[in-house]
């Protein structure tokens, strides 16, 4: 029972965020995991808004959370990303 | 025999009222639900009102109101007038049908209330009048709406709309619930009547009007023109509410016509906005939203609140902004999101559109014109899908709408920005500081969860866009689409050009 215990904590957990992609016009709901990393946050935004209604730029994309600019390596849980929280993503030019 | 002049009589029967012996006044007019506050119940004796209407002159004039509405409208059964229509046009009656129809009754329930808990028998008469027009509206509004549910499937949500959990109703009913339903009558009097039937019911009835006629919808502008006549005559219960409530307590009065100005400004930037800039064809637009705003709205409501004493709201700056900005980004949104609405919305955003609407709104390229490339590119490049979503827009905590919201910084960049606070654990999300600000201090009588709340309660199942259209009511004969892709064809020349780098928010 202890290992189903431990299994489960190891999980990566949902964590659903308010996102804002570039100069998109609108806020949106996307669903990242404690797992992913920044760079992963960050292209799970950009799925919904490049090519859609922001053109793609040939340019490396950085988040930002709470006024910080996130290293892309942390994950969701290192960066202390938590459900509901506000996530802005730029292309870095 | 001899009968009386009205003038003799008239205050006889209006102006009745009852001293109790067998209860007191709090158990008749209960402060939650005729909310006198700080203004002593003997202040309301002075509450006065123009019209004086009796119920024989009510019931001719309204007579004569609906066989010119029903002659009209039975003229015009016999001919094509609406095959006629252009889609975008027909848009913006089906959102009006859906919008209004039911909104019309809940004001029934509101001016029965007025005319059940007013604190003068003046008030109450009015009010009843007031509940016999609003069964009128709804009436007409959802009769004429079902003429053509045969021909278009999407006019049967005339009667529909209000009923689901589509996010414009939930919009809708959050916003008037807390103008008609869950107040005292003295905040109902001035919110309703008032602020919004004063201000901005002119803008939909008289405003739209005109476009409608531009438009050819004769039938349409007949409908509206009828109700708006009614809503001079009930509309003024407002005016001596605020009079009184104002002398005993500006504070109140001022909150409770401010939030009430800002919420419909947040819906007529939904609603009305979209028709008269985008659905009205560009050659039939008598004049910007703004425009009409401006002469309609604005003039009109810092007379009235000047006039009773009162300051304009602490929001203007921030509203005016938005004159320019949150109805272009909601018609983004609507059209991005159509098959979540119960119309066909046209982009209208043709080389033409997009020329009027740059000279209308000169920030108009700056803010939504690279994003409308974007799309336009898609959909030549026959990738629809492409502008179709996957995920929802963030619904705003108080008006539920997208946040959607752009504005300026100091660093001259457009950025949609974040608006959120944490209360008691949970993060909420605004479009503006105004929604953040009015949550605020009304946050302990708001229960009304946007649909993200309930979809990421798990309340929406299955958790994807088939489950969240199925939990809005939308079915596909039904859900929004664009009505003719081919508007994109004339930029086809431009797939073979370099994209614009957008940088900064500047158009290159």
């Amino acid at each position: 029972m202890s290992e189903s215990v431990t299994d489960a904590a190891a999980e990566p957990q949902l964590v659903p965020v308010n996102a804002i992609f570039h100069t998109d016009f609108v806020q949106i709901l996307v669903p990242v995991t404690t797992a992913d990393t920044i760079a992963e946050v960050a292209e799970k935004v950009a799925y919904h808004v490049e090519g859609r209604r922001v053109r793609k730029q040939d340019a490396p994309k950085v988040v930002f959370h709470g006024g910080r600019r996130l290293d892309p390596r942390l994950t969701v849980a290192d960066a202390g990303i938590g459900p509901l929280d506000h996530v802005r993503v730029e292309y870095d030019v | 025999m001899t009968l009386l002049k009205r003038e003799e009589w008239q205050h006889l029967v209006r102006d009745v009222d009852w001293t109790y012996s067998y209860v007191d006044d709090e158990a008749v007019y209960p402060e939650w639900l005729s909310g006198t506050g700080k203004v002593p119940r003997a202040a309301w004796r002075t509450w006065e009102e123009d019209y004086k209407v009796s119920y024989p002159e009510y019931v001719s004039t309204q007579r004569e109101k609906e066989t010119a509405a029903y002659a009209v409208k039975a003229a015009l059964q016999r001919s094509n007038a609406f095959d006629e229509l252009s889609e975008g046009w027909k848009s913006s009656t089906k959102m009006h049908y859906g919008g209004v129809a039911l909104v019309e009754f809940e004001a029934v329930l509101g001016e029965l209330k007025m005319a059940r808990f007013g604190l003068n028998p003046a008030w109450r008469n009015m009010a009843a009048f007031g509940a016999l027009d609003e069964i009128r509206h709804a009436q007409i509004t959802m009769f004429f709406g079902h003429e053509f549910v045969g021909r278009d499937p999407q006019y049967d949500w005339t009667q529909k709309m209000f009923h689901t959990n589509d996010w414009v109703a939930i919009s809708l009913r959050s916003l008037f619930d807390s103008m008609m339903v869950t107040n005292n009558v003295v905040d109902l009097a001035i919110q309703l009547p008032l602020t919004f039937e004063t201000g901005f019911t002119n803008l939909q009835f008289v405003a739209l009007s005109a476009d409608a006629l531009e438009s050819g919808d004769v039938n349409f502008a007949n409908m509206i023109s009828s109700i708006q006549t009614d809503e001079a005559r009930h509309a003024q219960q407002g005016g001596p509410t605020l009079e009184i409530l104002v002398e005993h307590d500006p504070v109140r009065a001022q909150w409770v016509i401010d939030k009430a100005f800002w919420g419909s400004a947040r819906a007529f930037a939904a609603l009305t906005g979209p028709a008269m800039d985008y659905y009205t064809p560009v050659e039939h637009r008598k004049q910007s939203y703004r425009e009409f705003m401006e002469e309609w709205i604005i003039d009109q409501f810092i007379r009235t609140i000047e006039d009773y004493g009162l300051r304009r709201p602490w929001f203007w700056d921030e509203f005016m902004k938005g004159l320019d900005t949150w109805h272009h980004a909601l018609h983004m949104g609507l059209w991005f999101w159509r098959p979540t609405i119960w119309w066909r919305p046209t982009a209208a955003v043709t080389k033409a559109d997009r020329e009027w609407l740059q000279e209308k709104y000169p920030n108009w390229e700056t803010v939504y014109g690279d994003k409308w490339d974007v799309i336009i590119d898609a959909v030549n490049a026959g990738n629809v899908e492409a502008t179709l979503p996957e995920t929802l827009p963030w619904l705003c905590s108080l008006c539920h709408l997208p946040c959607c919201n752009a504005t300026l910084g100091r660093d001259g960049r457009w950025r949609v920005r974040d608006h959120s606070l944490t209360h008691n654990g949970v993060t909420y999300h605004f479009c503006t500081n105004g929604c953040r600000q009015i949550w605020w201090k009304d946050k302990d009588t708001l229960n009304s969860p946007t649909v993200i709340d309930r979809f990421l309660a798990g309340e929406i199942q299955p958790m994807d866009v088939g489950g969240i259209l199925n939990y809005m009511g939308l079915t596909p004969d039904v859900m929004g689409d664009d009505p003719d892709y081919a508007w994109a064809a004339e930029y086809r020349d431009r797939v073979t050009t370099t994209p614009l780098q957008v940088a900064g928010g500047a158009q290159a």
